[in-house]
This record gives structure tokens, sequence and C-alpha cells, in this order.
């Protein structure tokens, strides 16, 4: 009676809470509706700008405000949110009337209707303003979208100690090699990053993007690649260098000259003694020539209709403006008449930099700004890496880039199928779902029993509810989602193609299903990482369950405690950890090796290793929860069967063979089912410590649903069509696991 | 008192040693080809920590003999059983089983089988893989586990059940299916803790005698422990009485009821207990007699012999079945205050007093005597003179051994 009163007690509870919590959620989405506030009077800039750029642009903002009387507001907003925060306030005119930001972002604004030409802040006559690449960085079809501010590329940097001039080619500075002194690299840059990739590219004669498609194949770009590769090979180029790397070899003096880009210059205080130069050309080759990115002043949609916004925009990149940003935001700014000699100005070292960078710009080739050029990146670095660990020939992994391109490039299905079929399909399920329904309905039992739980249908309805919201519904938008392709903003219904396509393959013949990022091969990854880790957690689990079981082990409950805990921290801070860990030149994996004399590895480099680390670190999470299934089910086991079973002739190995394990076993089969439906899902490890290195080989299905949803250029269709594949996995996996414990224990009886 | 008891042990083990062979039990009779035991066991002591559970244990089992080894509970027995078994390790002394010593021995090398008092089935298995465990093990032929299992199963009246699980039985087929697990192995010696223990009183009486005719059939040499001093009576061949880590008496079980050495013995066989009176012993016409509590007892001159001094203070030892109503002009020995009358059918047992400060005493009726005797009347109750028992009141030993 009381147990009973204590649970309608609750369930009051609960409703109360859960009124409580709806209401609370209704506030608040009503809140952000209405939080459309009146945009501040005057003009609203966004600049991503921070330290003495910011201090320039505020100091010009100054300027125009007092000779115009309007006020300008400057807000600085971080890099990494820039794009999203734009995406969200303009659109609902809560964004600015002029914000500041590298060029090559043009294509994804003009595709969000996030700006707007010019007009008359970049007139004719201003062209001659200004240096001609920017000019063509900021144009588009011919129309004008931004004034330009200031530019960045990559140049070299010489360290004038080792060298006594600027090498005139690439090769004459590999040629020094050996005559530097003892691990002082001739060259130091960022080889198998695509940005620092690219002026080799275009030396060769190569392109990343050809303006409307991926275009890093062709001979070209393969000698490029190989030129990459041999520099690493003969130890020229120091292998797998990160930024950090190319900063630390250049001022400790083990680097004899690097590429990089003016943010160097900040991070080098006195040491060493350098120079910047324009990038060397290549024998045999061209010029080596960097990306150009412009930082334009851009108008949107709603900041182009105020003649002021123009002009403000306008007077951004005027001379007396330039000025300031040169002098006092050391920018590499656009406008020529910056760069004019002038007396009475003394030349300071920055100066000198400042310089050296504007003289490379002026070679540099401006990013595209197209939407698809974005979609190049991870398959060209993918392609690039592939060429520098020699795997396979330079042609291949070219082609195989493009391949990769192409997949997540695919245009929509130019025939729309009629969702008939589909409809059909949903009808028979209905109409099954139905007819089992009323088959039950009308059993004589099921009326009694209805009336029998009528009362307890209050008492579930709140967590039915909640698993509706939570559970049922996000379940079913994303089966719906799957029927889409194209992007958000242009939804466009496939039927059953993404299901088709990724079944198929993409269309590609039956010989290449199993080739890089196919379905087939990213399942079998998963279904081995899912077995491996599985099978790991149980062994593990399994011995130190046993091992915390033993009456005679001292300090057992510390060890318990001890053991649990990697399941208490957060997954993804131990992944982070692990990842750490495994870092190829401040690691602790390493520093081990290194300390018992073996060489380090680069462990992401090779499917295997970053196999291996993968598996390590889910490992490490998940052996607790197997553990304490395993010291749970031990004490259900009783002491004097085993003895009987000892009394009977057996051996240890023995006796847990024959009774302890099939005693364990109708508590681990449960567990077993869900670690393998929680590793098959384990994004956190599989994302944050190798994020599918190499070339994505490390990709389990989750992981690679995830990147065609974020990071391949949005097709949110494609991912639900593979989520809703791995829940269909899963289910039947799940059903199959369950199916063998209850085989055997049934036959028995 | 324990520093006598055990040197009274002391010695009667020594005797037992020496008495085994030459006095087998009727069981053994019939197979007493053998002169070395089945089993023994010598000196054994085994400590819990700090605390002394058996301090120098000597058995001897004969071939084929049924021994049981009874005391009172948390006494040891089941510690002495698992050091046979080997699930336990003896401190010192020495274990031999069919003249192989296997003190240090795991259970696997002792060839042993043990019923659990818990029965210890093999939960995930069915009756059938339960008997057959053992015999797999020792990778005996599967004709012969057949064979085995087909026998054990029709003397248990098992059939029916071979294809069940454990958690499908009742308890006592549950008892069946553990004593046919030992059955099948036909081991050296079987070991039985307690296994009745678990069943209600009814089927507990039924399976006692079960056991005792599978042990006439199979001439199995056992050892059984229980507290229950009936089934102790009823199964032995040989009784053991373990009390305080010794053994205190051994012998056939009527012998020990009979003749018990001690008045732990005394008082712990038999039901309702042995009644103890402090007395002294007096000599009047020639005759001894033991007096006190109310009681003046005639005794037996050719039993007691020495040890009747006139003065010596004694516990005197009366078992209810023997005070009975003096009949007959037969000399009463006491008068008895009746208080409760418990008619048990075909008996009856009248407790009261002999003295307002006395202890309870017992005494027993036939049935038709019962319905004469009233509560609150007093009656007149008489012993034979060779039913009388007598002990050592500091020793606590038995006069006239
Ligand atoms: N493993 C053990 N550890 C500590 N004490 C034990 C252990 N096994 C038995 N004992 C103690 O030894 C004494 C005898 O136990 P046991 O042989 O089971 O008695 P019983 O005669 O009732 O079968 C008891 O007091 C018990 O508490
Ligand atoms: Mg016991």
């Amino acid at each position: 009676m009381g147990e009973v009163n204590r649970a309608v007690a609750l369930g009051r509870k609960l409703t109360k809470l859960a009124f409580a919590l709806t209401l609370l959620a209704l506030v608040t989405l009503l809140g952000a509706l209405s939080g459309c506030r009146e945009p501040p009077r005057g003009i609203v800039v966004w600049h991503p700008y921070r330290g003495a750029e910011q201090k320039a642009l505020e100091s010009v903002a100054q300027t125009f405000s007092s000779a115009r009387g309007v006020t300008v507001t400057l807000l600085a907003v971080p890099y990494d949110a820039y794009a999203a925060k734009l995406e969200a306030a303009i659109p609902r005119d809560n964004g600015p009337d002029v914000f500041v930001s590298p060029h090559e972002r043009l294509g994804s604004y003009l595709a969000n209707h996030l700006v707007a030409p010019a007009g008359d802040a970049f007139p004719d006559v201003d062209v001659a303003r200004y240096v001609p690449t920017a000019v063509d960085a900021v144009t588009e079809r011919g129309i004008r979208y931004a004034v330009p501010l200031a530019s960045k590329c990559a140049a070299l940097y010489i360290n004038t100690k080792l060298l006594d001039e600027a090498p005139a080619t690439l090769d004459a500075l590999a040629r020094k090699k050996g005559t530097l002194g003892a691990g002082v690299f001739p060259l130091v840059y960022e080889a198998q990053t695509v940005y620092f990739h690219v002026p080799l590219l275009h030396a060769f004669g190569g392109r990343i993007f050809d303006g409307t498609s991926y275009a890093m194949v062709g001979p070209e770009a393969e000698r490029a690649a190989e030129k990459a590769r041999d520099l690493m090979a003969t130890g020229i180029v120091p292998p797998e260098p990160s930024g950090d790397l190319v900063k630390q070899l250049f001022a400790s003096g083990k680097a004899a000259a690097v590429i990089s880009g003016p943010w160097l210059a900040g991070d080098l205080e006195g040491g060493v003694s350098y120079r910047v130069v324009p990038l060397p050309s290549v024998e045999g080759a061209g010029k080596m020539r960097p990306f150009l990115t412009v930082d334009g002043a851009f108008l949107t949609p709603q900041g182009s209709t105020s003649a002021l916004a123009r002009e403000l925009a306008r007077f951004l990149g005027a001379p007396e403006s330039a000025d300031v940003r040169r002098f006092v935001g050391k920018q590499d700014v656009a406008t020529k008449s910056a760069w004019d000699k002038r007396e009475g100005h003394a030349p300071t070292a920055d100066d000198a930099v400042l310089e050296a960078f504007h003289n490379a710009a002026s070679d540099a080739v401006p990013m595209p700004t197209s939407l698809a050029m974005r979609a190049t990146w991870v398959p060209a670095e993918q392609a690039l890496r592939k060429v520098v660990r020699g795997e396979g020939s330079a042609r291949a992994a070219m082609e195989e880039g493009l391949a990769r391109y192409l997949d997540v490039m695919r245009p929509l299905p130019a025939k729309r199928p009629s969702p008939a079929p589909l409809v059909s399909l949903l009808g028979l399920t209905l109409l099954a779902a139905a007819f089992y329904a009323v088959k039950r309905a009308r059993h004589p039992g099921f009326a009694r029993e209805l009336r029998a739980s009528k009362p307890a249908y209050k008492y579930v309805l709140h967590s039915a509810l909640t698993l509706m919201v939570l559970v049922v519904l996000p379940l079913v938008a994303g089966a719906g989602t799957s029927f889409f392709a194209g992007t958000r903003d242009a939804p466009q219904f496939v039927g059953l193609t993404n299901y088709i396509e990724i079944l198929t393959v993409r269309g590609r013949p039956l010989g290449q299903w199993l080739s890089h990022g196919s379905f087939y091969l990213t399942l079998l990854v998963t279904v081995l990482w899912t077995v491996v880790n599985v099978v790991a957690h149980v062994s593990l689990g399994l011995a130190l369950g046993l091992l915390l079981a033993k009456p005679y082990l001292r300090l057992r409950a510390l060890y318990r405690v001890l053991l649990i805990l990697p399941w208490a921290v957060p997954s993804y801070v131990t992944a982070l950890a692990w990842k750490g860990m495994f870092h190829r030149q401040f690691g602790a994996v390493n520093a081990i090796l290194v300390a018992l004399g073996a060489e380090p590895i680069s462990w992401f480099a090779k499917f295997s290793t970053a196999f291996a680390a993968n598996v390590a670190t889910n490992v490490w999470l998940g052996f607790p929860f197997m553990m304490v299934v395993v010291m749970g089910a031990l004490t259900s086991i009783p002491k004097d069967v085993l003895e009987a079973a000892e009394v009977d002739g057996a051996t240890r190995s023995q006796a847990f063979r024959l009774v302890t394990l099939p005693l364990l076993k109708p508590t681990l089969l449960p567990a077993v089912v869900l670690g393998s439906v929680w590793t098959f899902n384990m994004f956190n490890v599989v994302f944050l410590v190798s994020g599918g290195e190499p070339d994505g080989s490390t990709d389990i299905l989750v992981s690679e649903a995830y990147r065609w949803a974020f990071a391949r250029n949005a097709q949110f269709g494609y991912a639900a069509a593979y989520a809703v594949i791995i829940f269909g996995l899963l289910a039947l996996m799940s059903r199959a696991l369950g199916q063998v414990g209850k085989d055997k224990s049934e036959a028995k009886s | 008192m324990s520093q006598a008891l055990q040197e009274a042990s002391g010695t009667d083990s020594a005797s037992i040693k020496a008495a085994a062979p030459s006095t087998p039990s009727p069981a053994s009779l019939q197979s007493s080809g053998r002169a070395a035991p089945r089993c023994s066991v010598r000196g054994v002591t085994k400590s819990f920590g700090d605390t002394s559970i058996l301090k120098g244990v000597d058995l001897a089992i004969p071939d084929g003999s049924f021994a049981v080894l009874v005391g009172p509970s948390g006494c040891g027995k089941s510690t002495l059983l698992r050091l046979v078994a080997g699930l336990e390790e003896a401190d010192a002394g020495t274990i031999t089983l069919a003249g192989k010593d296997v003190t240090r021995l795991p259970p696997r090398d002792r060839d042993v089988a043990m019923v659990f008092q818990s029965y210890a089935l093999y939960p995930h298995l069915t009756v059938r893989g339960n008997l057959e465990f053992g015999l797999e093990l020792r990778k005996t032929p599967r004709a012969e586990i057949d064979k085995r299992v087909a026998e054990a199963a029709s003397m248990l009246g098992l059939e029916p059940l071979l294809g069940r699980l454990p958690k499908q039985l009742s308890g006592g087929q549950r008892q069946r299916v553990a004593m046919g697990r030992a059955i099948v192995r036909r081991p050296t010696i079987f070991l039985f803790d307690e296994p009745l223990s678990n069943l209600d009183a009814a089927l507990r009486a039924e399976v006692r005698v079960e056991i005792r005719r599978l042990h006439d059939r199979l001439k199995a040499t056992t050892l059984y422990v229980t507290h229950d001093q009936v089934e102790a009576m009823t199964l032995a061949d040989t009784l053991w009485v373990l009390n305080n880590g010794l053994v205190e008496q051994k012998g056939p079980p009527l012998e020990v009821y009979e003749r018990p050495r001690t008045t732990f013995v005394a008082t712990f066989l038999g039901s309702p207990r042995m009644t103890m009176l402090d007395g002294v012993i007096v000599r009047e016409k020639g005759c001894f007699y033991a007096e006190g509590g109310g009681v003046r007892a005639l005794l037996d001159d050719d039993r007691f012999g020495d040890s009747l001094v006139e003065g010596r203070n004694v516990r005197i030892g009366i078992r209810p079945h023997d005070l009975g109503l003096a009949k007959n002009g037969a000399p009463s020995v006491a008068e008895l205050k009746v208080e409760i009358v418990e008619a048990l059918g075909s008996e009856a047992f009248a407790h009261g007093w002999l003295r307002a400060s006395g202890p309870s005493v017992v005494a027993r009726l036939d049935a038709d005597e019962a319905r004469s005797v009233r509560p609150g009347s007093a009656i007149r109750v008489a012993v034979a003179p060779s039913r009388m028992h007598l002990f050592d009141p500091k020793t606590g030993l038995a006069l006239g051994l």
C-alpha cells in the first residue's frame, strides 16, 4: 500500500516537473522568437580582427563617423563562428550593414544571399586604386562584391645566418642540404597540407580548381605531388611537419627556410634573424605561386540600401584609411597608394617584412570563391598524402581524389522520381500494422487487459510523451530527410535514390564496391571495429572482474574505483587525451617508445596503427562497463557450485569454462548486445582520435554519415539515409545476438 | 573441563585405531577382506584466523562402512568434510584415502564425491548433464557414461526428469539428483553434508530410509555429516560424535546411545534429552544408591564396580525413556509433580518437578497410563538400575566403563 502511495506521489511530482519543463521550453521559444531586437541606429560593421588590425579598423571607423556625423558600431566576431553568425543574423535583418571577411567565402555568401554587389562603394574609377590581384579576388562574373582591404599569402622566410641570399630556385635551396650543419633542414613547410602544397602545384602548371570543378589531376598535378614526395624522401623537408613544428624548427635555427604566412612573423620573437622573400621557382617548371586571400568589406543586402553604408565601405579602402591600416594595423593593404615611397618615414624591420609580403602577393593566385571550391580541400589533401606516403602511383592517387570530389558533388538526379513506390510501401506497412492491431484487438483477452491496465496509462503518459518528442519524432524526421537530396535551402524529393546510391556505391561497377569511401568498405571497417572492441572489452572486463572477485586481493575497493574511473570521465575528454598521447612529436606513447629505444611511430599515417590507436582508446573507455557487469554476475554464482565442479574433477580452467562462463552468459549477453551497439556507433572516439585518418580509412558508418552531413557539401538526405541503414543494421544485429542466447537455453530445457 | 575432555578423547582415539579393524561394523563385515581403513584422518587440525576449529581429529572408516559424524552446529563438521574432499587444506595431520596420502592433493585427484547441503547442482545443465559432468571430465567412455547414468537414474527414479533443468525440480528431486551425481562417479568415498536439512520433515524421514537402502545396496564407503541425532542414530554403522573440535566418542550408534562416555554425548544423543541431577553415592544395607535432587536410585554393583565410593559426588543421568511409572511393587526412585502431559499417541511424556528448586524432569508413560495421569497430580516413578548413568561432576566422564 505504502509502495503504491509513494509511486502515486512520485508520479504526481514527475507530472508537475514535466509540466514545468514544458512551460520553460515554451517561454524560451517565445523569447527566442521575439528576440529580434531593434537594430541600433547608424551603421553596424562586423569583423573578425583582433589586436593591431582591430585597432586600425576602429580608428578608421572613428574618422568616418566624425566626418559624416553617423554612429558606426564595430563588432568583433570570433572567426570560428563568423559564417554561422552571418547566416543566422542577416536573413532576419539582424546582421551588420558591412562586414569584413576573406574573399573566398563569397561563393557561399552568394548562395545564402548574404551579400549584395558593392555598387557605388566600388565604382569603376576605383579599380586603379587597388592591386589588380585583389580586385580579381573580389570580382565574381564581372561583378565586384567587396572593397578589397588587405591580402594574405605565403612567402619564404629565410634564416639570414644560414643563407646569405635568397635562393633563386627550390632546387638551389635543396642542394644546400648537408652544408648547413647537423640536423638543419634546407626547407620546412607543411608539405601534407594542400594550402602549402598549392605553390608547387602552380609551379608545375597545375590547379586545384578550374572555376567549376576539381582540377588536381593530370601530369602537372602528378609531378607536383611527386616533387613533394621526393623533397621528403630525400630529407630536404622533414616528414609530417605541423604548423607548430615549422615555427619551432625555424625559431631554433634548424630550418634554413620555411614557407609560411605573415602570422609566423608575429610568433618569432628575436632569437632568429630572418628575411622574407617571394617563393622561389622550380627548375624545369615555373614559379611557386601561393594562394592569395583578400579581406574585403562586403555589403549585406540591408546595408547596400543605405548610401552611408556604401560610403563607409568605400572609405575603408580609400588611401587615408589604407595608410592607417598599413602602419597601425600592419596589414598588407590592397590600396596601391599606401606603398608609395614617402619621405620622413624610417623603415623598420616590421615594415620590411610587410613589404616583402606585399611583393609576394603580386604574384599570388587569388583563391577561387566558388562554393564547389570548398569541396576540393579534403579530396586533394587525401590524394596528396597518399602520394607523399608512397602508397601507389601518383596518377592513381590523383584520380582517386577526383573520384572522391565527384562523389561529394554528385548532381541531383535529373528526373524526379515519383513518390508513388514509397507511398505505396508506407501504405502497405500501415495496412499490415492496422491488420495486426485489429487481430490483437479481436483477441478475447485484449479488452479485459485493456480495461485492467487503464489506470496505468496516466502514470506512463509523461514518459511516453517525452519518448515521443525526444526519440520517435527525431527518428521519423530523420527517416523522412533520407528521401530528399540537395542543399538545406533547396531540398528535392528523390525517393529511395539515396539508399540506392549508397547500396550500389553510387553506380560503380561491382569490382569497385570495396574501393575507398564505399559503403561496403566502411561497413567492413565498422564490423571489424565492433568485433575487435567488443572482444577486447569482454575479455578485459572478464579478466579484471574475475581478478577483483578474488577475496585475497588487498585494496580491492581501491582497484575497483580506479578501474571504473575511465567510465566516469566524459568520453570526449578521454578521446582528446588519447589523441594527444598518440601525437607523433609530443605524444606520451612515442615518448615511451623512444625511451625504450624504438622508433617513434606516425600513428595516424597508416590504417593499422590509426585503427589500433582508436581501439586502444575505445577499449580504455569500454572495459569498465563489462567489468562491472561481470562483477555483478559473479556474485550471483553460488560458491558451492564451483566447489562441486572441483570435487567432480574439474581443473581451474575447466571449472571456469564449463561452469563460470555458462553461468555468466545470461548476464553477459545483453551487455554484449549493448556494447556492440555502442561500439558500432562510437562516433566520439573515431572522430576525435583518428578523425578517419589516414584517408578516411578508419571512418566507421556513423562518422561517415557525419561527414556527408557536415563536411561534404551538407548532403543531409544522404547522411540521413546512412543513419537509417545504420539503424536497420543495429536492429538486425540485436535480434540476431538475442536469438543466439535464447536458442541455447531453450534447447536445453 | 576442556582439558579433561581433550585427554579423554586422546585416549579414546588411541583405542579407536587399535580397535577399528578388530571390531568391524556390521556393514564392513560383509567386505572384511581388507584391514586398512578406506578413509583415515589422523591428527588433523584447522584454524580460521585465530579461531581453532579442529584440534586434532582422528577418524577411520572401514571399506563399505557408513560413518556418521554428528555434533552441534558450528562444531566443525562441514570443515572436516571439506578437508577430506580437498576444498580446504589441513593445517596439520594426514588424510589418506584408499591407502593414498591425499592431504595436499586438490579435490580432482582425490576421487571423492560430495553431496552438498544446498545440492550445488549446475544450474545451466539438465539433470542428465549434471549426472554426466564428472564422468565427462574424467574422459569416461560414452557407453559407460550412458550405462551409469541409466543405472543411477533408475535407482533414484530420475528417468522422467533427465531432460529438466534444476530450477524445474522440487527440493526432493534436486536432492536425489545431487545423490545421483555422486553415485555415477563410483568414488572412493561418498561425502554427505547434511543432505536432508533442506527438506520438510516427512520427506526427510523418507529419504533417510532411502539413503540407508542405497548404501546397503551399493556398499559404498560413506562419511555422512549431520547435526540431527535421529539421522545419526538411524543411518550409522559407526557414529563419531564431534564436539569442540575433537571426537568425543565413536562406536556403533546403540552402544554410544546406551553407554555415553561424557555428559556431552549423553545429553546430545536422545530426545527428549537425558535428565542430569547433582547427587552423591550412599550405601545402605550393602547396596549403593545414588541420591540427590529428589532421586534415590539403586545402582548396579557389577556395572560401576570400583567407582562406587560412599560419599562420592556424582552427576546422575536418567533418560526420560528409562523413567516410568513404578509398577508391580517395584521400588520407586522419586515422586514427580506433573505439570503437563505431552501425549504423542503411542506414548506420552510427563513433564514436572521432583523438587521445587530442581530442574524440569521428564518421564515416559504408556498411552494407557497417560490417561490416568492428570497435571497437578504426583506420580511415583522408577528406573531400572542397569539404566542408570553416573558421571564425574569435575571431568564429565562416565563412571563404570
Ligand atoms: N572459511 C571460513 N572462514 C572462517 N571461519 C569459518 C570458515 N568456514 C567455517 N568457519 C567457522 O568454522 C566453524 C565451523 O564451521 P562448520 O564446519 O561449517 O560447522 P558445522 O559443524 O555446523 O558444519 C564455524 O564457527 C564457522 O563460522
Ligand atoms: Mg555444516
